[in-house]
């Protein structure tokens, strides 16, 4: 418990949380921007079915309501990505997000694209988001010396991101045990899928009409949500376990037009150590910004008659 | 090596990481679905070759019926499939408000309604036709008309 709690409150690097703010506040300013919440404001009251906090309305939200929430809460979230007032901005943002993300889930099904967005952004509210890779943090010229501010925020979402795959795999084997696996479940599964779309789906089809391939399938992706919490231990194991997470995503779609974009978008920008990643191209920027210092500048090359 | 900044982490700090970090694993464990906060139940459960599902029809001047076509609706209609499974819970003015909304839904595509028709289908995954599963046995449970609903 204690090697536990000394992982998590561990010093971290400032522009890895820096990295987080713009990333996650980048997709949930898409998301906000492009999202059918007004479209969802005009759901007749019959078929709403509310989830969570929505139990205390009778109906969606106004689209008078929603137009507002949601032209402020992109905004918040753009002004976060780009490190404005990031302690006020992103809670805002995030705020405004949740009833309108909310309104999503509220047609009978939870949805659970957004809700890994929303869970990992949650240690970022409260956090130093800005002390790097901001205007702010360019006017102080604050210098990139890691502290302890900054090593939860990434770690919490880590864990989060982590037990997200993991709890889903349980729940697998909570509600169906090995039978998940090894039953038809994932055939049948395909097969509904492609009977209800409106032309036969032929990545289900392929992989239905083989029960070997099936089976398969089935292991690998309940092998990969249990197996996930391995990039705790071993970071180095992200190099598979993210790819892999990324094509089982891919597939879904795929097979079954299931778009889980936002999800597999917060694995990748929370489990890559983009302040590593800015390390190794510098020299690059470096050389790009020498290669400018030495090309003429122009008025260098216009004629003495041009310049008069 | 930069300087590493050592303060402590203030206590703020180190309740909310673990209350945060406390309710989202118990909502893992438990199944609990307090959203944002969630069970985490994708494809949980093992599905079966014999699906029981329901499929809301229109029935024009003529006596045709028409699947209603939920996915051509507005996104606020997408919920189908968990209203029309729970349609039998719900009271009599509850299920005429639900017909009545995919009546003018359809209307206001140009379609004509007379009625609506709900019925349960039985279909075997397992057995198919071509690329298609075979067609589902259906049965008529309800049919909405004239503001009521009336039970088959």
């Amino acid at each position: 418990m204690a090697s536990a709690e000394a992982w998590l409150f561990a010093p971290g690097d400032p522009r890895r949380v820096a990295a987080l703010r713009i990333g996650l506040g980048a997709v949930l300013a898409l998301r906000l921007a492009t999202g059918p919440y007004l479209e969802l404001a005009r759901q007749p009251a019959a078929l709403f079915r509310p989830i969570s906090f929505l139990h205390l309305l009778d109906a969606m939200p106004s689209p008078g309501i929603v137009a507002v929430l949601q032209v402020v809460a992109t905004a918040a979230a753009v002004l976060a990505c780009a490190g404005v007032a990031a302690r006020v901005t992103l809670p805002l943002a995030w705020a405004g997000a949740l009833p309108l993300i909310a309104m999503t889930s509220s047609l009978g099904k939870v949805v659970h694209n957004d809700v890994l967005l929303l869970l990992a952004l949650v240690p970022l509210l409260p956090a130093r988001s800005a002390d790097a890779w901001s205007p702010g943090a360019r006017r102080r010229r604050a210098g990139r010396a890691p502290g302890v501010a900054y090593g939860w925020p990434v770690r919490t979402a880590l864990l989060v991101v982590a037990g997200a795959y993991f709890f889903t795999g349980l729940a697998k084997l909570l509600h169906a045990g090995p039978a998940w696996v090894t039953s038809g479940n994932l055939r049948w599964v395909l097969y509904a899928s492609s009977d209800s779309a409106a032309a036969p789906n032929p990545a289900a089809l392929f992989v239905a009409d083989r029960p070997w391939l099936a089976h398969l399938v089935a292991f690998a992706t309940l092998a990969l949500e249990l197996g996930f919490p391995l990039v705790l231990l071993r970071p180095r194991a992200a190099l598979v376990l993210v790819p892999c997470v990324l094509a089982m995503h891919a597939g879904i779609w795929v097979a079954m037009g299931l778009n889980y974009w936002p999800m597999a978008v917060t694995v990748v920008l929370v489990l890559v150590d983009w302040a590593a990643v800015a390390d190794r191209l510098r020299p690059y920027n470096h050389f790009l910004r020498l290669k400018k210092s030495h090309r003429p500048a122009p008025d260098s090359t216009m004629s003495p008659s041009a310049q008069a | 090596m930069q300087n590493v900044q050592r303060l402590a982490v203030p206590a703020w700090t180190r309740w909310f990481v673990g209350a945060f970090l406390t309710v989202f694993v118990v909502c893992g464990v438990a199944g609990v679905e307090a959203w944002p906060l969630t069970g985490w139940r994708l494809f949980a459960d093992a599905r079966r070759p014999v699906q029981v599902a329901w499929q809301a029809v229109t029935v024009d001047g003529a006596g045709h019926e028409t699947p209603v076509p939920f996915r051509d609706l507005p996104v606020g209609f997408h919920g189908n499939v968990q209203v029309l499974k729970g349609f039998a819970r719900l009271p009599a003015a509850e299920q005429a408000a639900v017909c009545r909304a995919w009546a003018d839904a359809v209307r206001a595509r140009g379609g004509q309604v007379e009625a609506v028709r709900i019925y349960r289908t039985g279909a075997d995954v397992s057995r198919r036709v071509g690329e298609r599963g075979a067609p589902p046995a259906r049965e008529l449970r309800w049919t909405c008309q004239g503001g009521g609903v009336a039970a088959a």
